[in-house]
């Protein structure tokens, strides 16, 4: 039977063999499988002695076996959103409860720590699966949720339709619709992100019973000019926001003159509000290691990087675990597959800079230097890491490799519009119901993405705006919420994709306050080496901080957009060339709202402290005094069950008086 | 092989690994520059070096003093967009050090009297980061006494933990680098200071007058390069090396004569005994050593 390995439409169990409980997360996975060895693609190896080079078929028959074993066996099987997410939201407790319940009631169940399936916002998201039954999956499972989950399904037989978000795989249940046909889920395209919530991604079995690595076979029996040309003829761009075309950097990295080559994949995913690179790294490090061999095949490299930031410790033990077990296979180091390729390559982590997202800065890096950038008017290609030629691709862009080559180049090249070929992975933030990762094909409108499936925003607020490319990147408005999303399209609205990205913003956002934010982010980021960024970043930050405070004045903008002027022209990296996008694109389509903060001390969004009132409205009070009470300057008075009023000569605009009132009487104005 | 450019619509000839702006300068044409120095690497941090570079019909703007020159490549240095970059530049500089005659005269020279920004960074003695102090004693000396630390706004210029630094060798080159003046080198009794990096060394003096002459780090390792032959280069002050060689030559029946010149060395102001008069080494006009690159003089 075929397997695909990377898209959720056409999944299909594949047949393994030898179940056995992986408990819990990684560490436990890992000695899991140090116990309990028999079986696995990577014991087989160690008691063949780890000698000659492992055929793949060699890797998937065990790793298959294993995979049916655990599908069609006679046990159930909890599966654990153990992302970064899932664990920040409780996953552990959760799962935790499930095992105490199951124990309680003699049940032997196999638990599988698996990535993030991109509803972020319902997390944490407890999969339960019976044998020969329906995998049922379970959002905002809390300990107590997570017992009678188990005890309803798995002893009552009672699937409890009214915890479940979906059901995963084929078997249905009347009742539950399918996770795949709701409205979040439906209109993704789930290419890159299609194994996340499926697999396990400590264990390279399931990676390869799911068609890991075929990709890199089949590239390894082709030549590396073929595999150059399949990418090339892909279209795919650089994901990371640079959205180079990524054939095209490789062949002049290939035609470079210097040796030894390299290939670096830049994790140091920067963004705030990103973290697409992290769930890929953190759900399917196979994908980008796989990723990263096909290419330093293509370019005729044999080391290769990881940069990773410090702050994804998740990703870096992923990652480290990957790296193990791909060379414990012989899919990564001295003569890969037998084919007399080798290649290895090693995590570094960054130091807690986001300017090392930049290519140059991330090479001084990894050579031990401060992190600085420096002009590229010589590419990296040519003269990069050590000075030799290098490929430094983003984490999502090696991801794609493996399906490009597996599904080639047309299939990948029918997705997406003109210009930008394939899907693109999107972090969905801010005031938007269904926060979370998701994957479009490119062209999807921003509008779709925000309503369709963001669900439009809570709390019945109107939409403002949406931030795209983060800090180098800028605001949209309404009325261009119909621009397809892709690397070309959103430039022409003053924005760019950017990384990925999504912040959504509603009537309470201040975008003189975003516009803040977003410079004094990269004011501190700034390396400093430049005078435009160093100090221009800084004077864009006070005079941003002025406006906010209500010391704004006439010729502010002005001076603002001179200063994006010397930054656009004269920075010499891309943190300090895109610094202005923020600034320039709200105060673009928001004009407005600047002019009233300068001209009348007013924020329209009344998010600007100091720059809107609080004021008690009288119909609706009805005297409870939660607002006096809670007032710190005594600037609230009023009798006992009558109207209070609200004495604007002492108020401070704290705010306190508003979070106490349980009438909604309290309003900004 | 020669590669062919214009500039400005002159034509000029050039060699490969050249630069723009060595290229424009050995052609005469004047680029500002604040970073740049003949003996360290190009680092293109102040951008004042701005020029407009057109080849294969795209244009754009780049730094002259990183940008390769090429075949056919058309630089252009005083367009409306090069000069709005560069009185821009020029204003975030004074406003970081408004005091600084260095700056005051550049930016006159560039049409920008004063800056519309409020100073918003910390500078230390007018240092504006160009980094030329950190890249020659870390690239030319091999010494990497001093370098860069923080980042952003916060960067600042110091010896490793703000400590002074036992790597210094008391050379100087950090001082004769420095466009602006911050950088210093200050005599006390027996001691040479770089100023403001707090690194201290024991001085060197002039055997025969007294004078001082190098902090004595450095002398050892020049000394240790060139041998006991050479070891007067080290063990006189210029002056009296001079009057040394004088004779030499005299004693071998050279035509000369002995020349005995009493000419005012740098630091003569300076001279120990009056130690408690620290300040500048060097005055404008005084035959010092040009310590500030294309000439501009520091204070």
């Amino acid at each position: 039977m075929t397997v695909s390995s990377r898209s959720t439409e056409s999944r299909e169990p594949v047949p393994l063999s030898a179940g056995r409980s992986e408990a819990g997360l990684d560490g436990r996975a890992a000695e899991a499988a140090r116990a309990n060895p028999r079986g696995t693609a990577t014991a087989e190896r160690r008691a063949g002695g780890g000698g000659a080079a492992a055929t793949l078929s060699e890797l998937q028959e065990p790793a298959r076996a294993r995979w049916d074993a655990l599908k069609r066996g006679d046990q159930p099987i909890i599966w654990v959103g153990m992302a970064t997410c899932g664990l920040a939201a409780g996953a552990a407790e959760a799962l935790k409860a499930a095992e105490a319940e199951l124990e309680a009631h003699g049940i032997a169940a196999h638990t599988i720590p698996v990535g993030c399936v991109g509803m972020c916002s319902l997390e944490p998201m407890l999969d339960v699966e019976k044998p020969g039954g329906a995998r049922i999956c379970y959002g905002e499972v809390t300990p107590e949720k997570a017992r009678e989950i188990v005890r309803s399904y798995l002893v009552e037989g009672d699937p409890r339709a009214d915890l479940a978000l979906g059901t995963v795989g084929d078997v249905e249940v009347a009742g539950i619709p399918r996770l795949s046909e709701l409205p979040m889920i439906a209109p993704q395209k789930r290419v890159v992100t299609g194994t996340f919530g499926l697999i396990n991604p400590t264990d390279i079995d399931h990676y390869l019973a799911h068609g890991g690595y075929q990709a890199l076979q089949r590239a390894l029996e082709m030549d590396p000019e073929a595999v150059l040309a399949e990418v090339e003829r892909s279209g795919l761009r650089g994901r990371g926001g640079g959205g180079f075309p990524t054939g095209r950097k490789w062949r002049s990295c290939r035609e470079a003159h210097g040796e030894p080559k390299y290939v670096i994949c830049n994790g140091d995913e920067g963004d705030p509000g990103a973290f697409m690179d992290r769930s890929i790294m953190e759900g399917d490090p196979h994908a980008v290691i796989e990723g990263m061999v096909i290419g330093a095949y293509a370019i005729g490299a044999h080391q290769g990087y990881i940069y990773v930031r410090n702050e994804y410790p998740l990703a870096v033990e992923r990652l480290r675990k990957a790296l193990a077990d791909a060379r414990e296979c012989g899919l990564l180091g001295e003569n890969i597959l037998g084919t007399g390729f080798s290649f290895d390559m090693q995590i570094n982590r960054g130091g807690g800079a986001f300017v090392c997202g930049e290519s140059t800065a991330l090479m001084a890096s990894l050579e031990g230097m401060v992190g600085e950038p420096r002009a590229k008017y010589i590419h990296t290609v040519e003269v990069g890491l050590h000075g030799k030629p290098t490929t430094l691709n983003n984490v999502e862009t090696w991801a794609n490799v493996p399906v490009i080559i597996e599904r080639g180049a047309d299939w990948f090249a029918s997705i997406g519009t003109e210009g930008s070929k394939g899907t693109k992975v999107f972090s969905l933030v801010g005031k938007v119901r269904n926060t979370g990762l998701v994957e479009v094909p490119m062209g999807m409108t921003l509008r779709e993405i925000v309503f369709e499936i963001g669900g439009g925003i809570p709390g019945d607020k109107r939409f403002k705006a949406v931030q795209t490319g983060g800090p180098s990147g800028g605001c949209i408005p309404e009325e261009h919420l119909d621009t397809p999303v892709d690397f070309d399209q959103l430039w022409e609205v003053g924005s760019m994709m950017g990384s990925g990205g999504l912040i959504v913003m509603d009537e309470d956002t201040c975008m003189v306050n975003l516009a803040r934010y977003f410079t004094g982010f990269l004011r501190d980021e700034s390396c400093g080496k430049c005078v435009p960024c160093r100090e221009g970043l800084a004077q864009m930050q006070r005079i941003l901080t002025r406006i906010c405070d209500g010391e704004g004045r006439e010729g502010d903008v002005e001076l603002l957009l001179h200063l994006c002027d010397v930054l656009d022209d004269a920075a010499l990296c891309a943190l300090g060339n895109t610094a202005s996008n923020p600034v320039r694109s709200t105060i673009r389509w928001f004009r407005a709202d600047y002019d009233e903060h300068i001209r009348e001390r007013h924020c329209p969004a009344r998010e600007c402290r100091g720059l809107f009132r609080y004021e008690i409205l009288a119909e609706t009070c009805n005297g409870c005094g939660a607002c006096r009470r809670a007032c710190p300057e005594d600037a609230i008075s009023g009798e006992r069950r009558q109207a209070h009023t609200l004495d604007q000569t002492k108020c401070v605009h704290c705010g306190a008086c508003l979070e106490a009132c349980r009438f909604d009487s309290v309003v900004k104005v | 092989m020669a590669i062919r450019l214009t500039i400005d619509g002159q034509k000029v000839e050039a060699q490969e690994e050249q630069t723009v702006l060595e290229v424009a300068r050995e052609a005469g044409v004047w680029i500002p520059a604040l970073c740049h120095h003949p003996a360290v690497s190009p680092y293109g941090a102040c951008r004042l070096c701005l020029v407009e570079v057109e080849v294969r019909g795209r244009r754009r703007l780049v730094t002259s003093c990183c940008y390769p020159v090429q075949d056919g490549l058309a630089v252009f240095t005083q367009t409306e967009k090069v000069m709005g970059a560069r009185r821009g530049v020029m204003e975030l500089l004074l406003a970081r050090a408004p005091d600084s005659p260095t700056l005051r005269e550049l930016a006159e020279k560039l049409g920008v009297t004063e800056s519309r920004l409020p100073k918003v960074t910390e500078a230390e003695r007018d240092c504006i980061l160009c980094g030329l102090c950190v890249n020659v004693c870390r690239e030319v000396i091999g010494a990497a006494a001093i370098s860069f630390v923080e980042r952003g706004v916060e960067r600042e210029v110091g010896p490793p933990f703000d400590e002074a630094s036992d790597a210094c060798l008391g050379c100087g080159a950090c001082a004769a680098v420095c466009p602006m003046g911050t950088v210093d080198l200050r005599w006390h009794e027996g001691e040479l200071e770089i100023v403001p990096f707090k690194n201290r060394v024991p001085v060197v003096r002039c055997r025969e007058c007294g004078e001082p002459i190098t902090g004595l780090p450095y002398a050892e390792q020049i000394r240790a390069r060139l041998g006991e032959k050479l070891a007067s280069a080290v063990e006189l002050c210029p002056t009296c090396k001079r009057n040394a060689a004088a004779l030499a030559q005299k004693k071998a029946g050279a035509a000369g004569r002995a020349y005995v010149h009493h000419a005012k060395t740098p630091y003569r102001d300076q001279a120990p005994c009056s130690s408690e008069r620290p300040g500048r080494a060097s005055e404008p006009g005084s035959d010092g050593p040009d310590r500030c690159s294309q000439g501009v003089r520091a204070k």
